[in-house]
C-alpha cells in the first residue's frame, strides 16, 4: 500500500504544481489523479490529523471559515480545503497539499467541509474527531433525488464517525433525527427566538413529523422548516440546546447582533455578515469550538471578527459603488437571500442574477418557481431593474415576469462580458445573485478585469 | 367575469418540483386576459367536492411523503376523482401525481401498491432514473420542453392517449417514444416543475378546456404577447436539438 500511496502523492503535488505554473484553478484534477492511483490514499493522510468536518445544505463554507477563524484564535495549526472542493477528490488534495510525500501531516487540524453526498465515502477514510451538520433543505433535487437519500448519506456519514463528536441544528426537524440513535456526544445548536418580524411564504421541506406523519405545531419559525417544532402525536420535539441565542438585538445590510450563550453567561456577538442563515453558521461554528474545549472568549473574538468570502455574500468595490455577491443555489437559501434583502435594503439598487444550470449547480432549475421572486416587487421603484443573465437566462426572467414584474425592469444580458459592463457603468450598488458555477467564473471575470486575487491564490 | 375555479390538490406534500408554478402561470394567464382564478388549496386529510371545481392540479412528491398521501387518495377521494375524471374535468396531473392517477404502481420488490385508477395506466418501477432537460410533440401544442425525474415506466393502457411524442429524453417509459398521457379532459405528463409557463400553448390549451367545459361554448382566448415565454421554450429546444 506505502509506495502506492507515495506515488498517488507525488502525482497529485506535481498536478497541481503544473496547473498553477499554468495559472489554471482546477482543483479537482490533481485529487482525481490521487484517487485513481491509491483509492485510500486520503486514509493514509488522514490519520494523526484531528479533522472537524462541516456538511448539510446551506452554510458549509461561511462556517468552515468561522471554524477556521476559531482555530486561528486559539494558536492551533491547521488547514482547510478552502476553495469549496469538497468532493472525496477534492478533499484528498487538500491533504496532499498539506503532507509530507509520505503522507504525513504537516499540521494538527483539517477544517473539511464536506459536500452532503461524498461525506459517506470521505467518512471511510477519514475518522473525524468533529462534525457539524449544518441543516437539511431540498438541494439540487436532480442531483440527491429527495431528501430522504441526502439524509442516508449523512448518516451513513455519521455511523462511520464513532468518536465524533457532533454539533448538530436543533431548529432542524431532519437534522435532529439524524442523531437519534447513535451513542456519539451530540452538542445541539440554535436560535431560541424568531429572527424575522416577517417571512416569505414558502414551502416547507419538513411540514410533516419525521417518525409518524403528524403535522408538526410551531412555536415559532427562524426560517424555512427551521423553529420551534413540536409533534402533536409522537411527541418528537426540538431538543433543547446548548449553545444558542437568547435575543436578536439588531440585523442591517452588514451585520447581525445578537446575545449568545455559549456556556456560563450570555455575550453579545457581532456577525459581520447579513442575514438570518449566517446567525446560525456563526452558532454553529461556536457549538464546534465549545466543544473542541476551545475558551469562550477566543469564539466570541474569533466570530466578532470574522470577514466574508468567497461568493457568500462578498463585497466588490468596482467604479466607485458596493457590489456584492451573494450564491443562491435553491429555494430555501434563495428565500433566505430575498427576505434579508427586501428587509433591509433601503437605497435605490440593481439586481443581477445569473442562472446557470450545469452539474454544479444542479441541472435542474425548477426551483426558481419555488422561490418567492413575487417578494423582489415590495421594493417598488428601489429596483427599478433587474439584469438577468447565465445559461437559463431566459427562463429566469420568464419567471420575472410571473412573478409581477414588468418586461421593461428586465433586461436579459446573457454575455457575461457584456454583463459586468453593465454592472460597471451602473451609478447604484449592485446585489449580484448568481448560481454556483456562474459565481466561479464570473467572481474570475471580475478579479481579472479589476485585478483582485483569484480564490486559488489566497 | 369568466372564471375558472381551480383545485390544487396536496401542494403541502405533493409539491416537490416547484409544481406551483403552474399554477400560478394559470392564474396569471387569465388574469392577463381579465379573467380570473380562484385556487383553492386542498391539504392532506382534507375532503372535496369534485362539482366545486372547473380544473383539477396534481403534482409530484417525494417518497417519504408518499406514504402518507396514497392511503388518503384511497376510498372516498380516490372515487371522488375517478368521478370528476369521466365527468369530463379539467385535470392537469405532473410526475408523481400522473401516476397517482393510474391503476396500479409496481415497486422494484414486486409489491403492487393500487393507485386512484382513473387513467387506464400502469407504472411499475425502474432501475435507473430518467432525469433531464427533455422535449416533446403534441400536433395542437407543439413542442413542449420540461424537465423529467422520475424512476417509474408508465405504460398506457386501451383509451388512453400519450400527450406527446419524445422528441429529446425518455418520456413515459423510455421504449415506446411516448409522453405522457390524455384521456377525456386529463393532461398528464412526467414534466415536472413549472412546466406551463415556458410552454404557453399548452397552458393556453388546458385553460380553454376548463372555460368550454364550464361555460358549454366555444372560447376564444385572446393572443398574449408570449416573447419571454416562448424565449425559453426555443432555448431549451434549440439546445435539445429538436429545431
Amino acid at each position: 500500500m506505502k509506495l502506492r500511496a507515495v506515488l498517488a502523492i507525488i502525482a497529485c503535488k506535481l498536478t497541481k504544481f503544473i496547473l498553477r505554473v499554468m495559472k489554471r484553478g482546477g482543483t479537482n484534477l490533481p485529487g482525481k489523479i490521487a484517487v485513481k492511483i491509491c483509492p485510500s490514499v486520503l486514509g493514509v493522510m488522514a490519520r494523526g490529523v484531528t479533522t472537524i468536518i462541516i456538511t448539510g445544505t446551506n452554510g458549509k463554507t461561511t462556517t468552515s471559515r468561522m471554524v477556521e477563524q476559531c482555530l486561528e484564535e486559539a494558536g492551533l495549526s491547521y488547514f482547510a480545503n478552502r476553495s469549496g472542493a469538497n468532493l472525496l477528490t477534492g478533499i484528498t488534495n487538500e491533504f496532499a497539499m498539506n503532507s509530507t510525500i509520505f503522507g504525513k501531516c504537516k499540521k494538527s487540524y483539517a477544517v473539511i467541509e464536506c459536500d452532503e453526498a461524498a461525506f459517506r465515502h470521505v467518512s471511510r477514510y477519514v475518522d473525524a474527531k468533529h462534525i457539524i451538520v449544518t441543516n437539511i433543505f431540498r438541494d439540487q433535487v436532480d442531483r440527491f433525488v429527495e431528501l430522504e437519500n441526502t439524509m442516508s448519506g449523512i448518516r451513513a456519514g455519521i455511523e462511520n464517525s464513532p468518536n465524533a463528536c457532533i454539533a448538530i441544528n436543533a431548529d432542524c426537524s431532519l437534522t435532529t433525527s439524524l442523531v437519534k440513535n447513535v451513542n456519539n456526544k451530540i452538542i445541539y445548536y440554535g436560535v431560541d427566538c424568531p429572527i424575522y418580524e416577517e417571512l416569505v411564504s414558502e414551502v416547507s421541506d419538513a411540514q410533516y413529523c419525521i417518525n409518524c406523519k403528524s403535522e408538526y405545531n410551531y412555536e415559532y419559525k427562524t426560517y424555512g422548516h427551521l423553529g420551534k417544532y413540536s409533534c402533536p402525536e409522537c411527541g418528537y420535539k426540538r431538543p433543547d440546546t446548548e449553545v444558542y441565542v437568547t435575543e436578536v438585538v439588531s440585523s442591517d445590510l452588514d451585520s447581525t447582533t445578537v446575545n449568545l450563550k455559549i456556556s456560563d453567561s450570555e455575550k453579545l456577538l457581532r456577525i459581520n455578515l447579513p442575514g438570518g442563515y449566517n446567525v446560525y453558521n456563526a452558532i454553529s461554528a461556536a457549538a464546534v469550538a465549545k466543544g473542541m474545549g476551545i475558551d469562550e472568549d477566543k469564539i466570541i473574538t474569533a466570530l466578532s471578527s470574522f470577514e466574508c468570502g468567497f461568493g457568500r455574500m462578498e463585497n466588490f468595490d468596482i467604479g466607485g459603488k458596493n457590489v456584492r455577491m451573494i450564491l443562491i443555489k435553491n429555494p430555501a437559501g434563495c428565500n433566505q437571500v430575498l427576505n434579508f434583502l427586501t428587509n433591509t435594503v433601503k437605497e435605490k439598487c440593481l439586481f443581477v442574477t445569473i442562472t446557470n444550470d450545469r452539474i454544479s449547480d444542479g441541472t435542474d432549475i425548477s426551483w426558481l418557481w419555488d422561490a418567492n421572486f413575487e417578494k423582489l416587487e415590495e421594493l417598488g421603484d428601489k429596483l427599478p431593474m433587474i439584469y438577468v443573465g447565465g445559461l437559463r437566462a431566459d427562463d429566469m426572467a420568464n419567471r420575472l415576469k410571473y412573478a409581477g414584474r414588468s418586461l421593461d425592469r428586465i433586461r436579459v444580458i446573457k454575455d457575461d462580458d457584456a454583463l459586468l459592463d453593465e454592472i460597471d457603468k451602473a451609478d447604484v450598488d449592485v446585489f449580484i445573485m448568481p448560481t454556483y458555477s456562474a459565481m466561479l467564473s464570473f467572481r474570475e471575470k471580475i478579479s481579472k478585469r479589476y485585478n483582485l486575487k483569484s480564490y486559488w491564490e489566497n | 367575469m369568466d372564471e375558472l375555479k381551480i383545485c390544487y390538490l396536496y401542494p403541502d406534500v405533493l409539491n416537490l418540483f416547484s409544481d406551483g408554478g403552474n399554477i400560478t402561470c394559470i392564474q396569471k394567464r387569465l388574469e392577463w386576459r381579465n379573467m380570473k382564478a380562484d385556487v383553492t388549496r386542498v391539504f392532506l386529510g382534507e375532503k372535496f367536492n369534485a362539482n366545486d371545481y372547473d380544473l383539477f392540479f396534481i403534482g409530484g412528491g417525494q417518497d417519504f411523503e408518499q406514504g402518507v398521501h396514497l392511503s388518503d387518495l384511497m376510498g372516498e377521494k380516490a372515487s371522488e376523482i375517478r368521478k370528476a375524471v369521466e365527468d369530463e374535468k379539467v385535470f392537469l396531473a405532473v410526475d408523481t401525481g400522473f401516476e397517482l392517477l393510474g391503476n396500479y404502481y409496481k415497486a422494484s420488490n414486486g409489491t403492487q401498491y393500487d393507485m386512484v385508477g382513473a387513467l387506464n395506466i400502469h407504472t411499475e418501477a425502474g432501475k435507473e432514473r430518467f432525469i433531464g432537460n427533455f422535449c416533446f410533440e403534441n400536433e395542437a401544442m407543439g413542442k413542449i420542453v420540461g424537465f423529467e425525474n422520475h424512476g417509474g415506466r408508465t405504460y398506457l393502457g386501451e383509451g388512453v392517449k400519450p400527450l406527446g411524442k419524445v422528441l429529446a429524453g425518455k418520456g413515459n417509459n423510455g421504449t415506446d417514444g411516448t409522453e405522457g398521457a390524455r384521456y377525456k379532459n386529463v393532461f398528464a405528463t412526467y414534466a415536472h416543475g413549472a412546466v406551463l409557463p415556458k410552454n404557453p400553448a399548452f397552458a393556453d390549451f388546458i385553460i380553454k378546456t376548463a372555460l368550454e367545459r364550464k361555460y358549454g361554448r366555444e372560447i376564444e382566448l385572446s393572443v398574449l404577447d408570449d416573447t419571454t415565454e416562448m424565449n425559453a421554450n426555443k432555448y431549451m429546444v434549440s439546445r435539445l436539438g429538436c429545431e
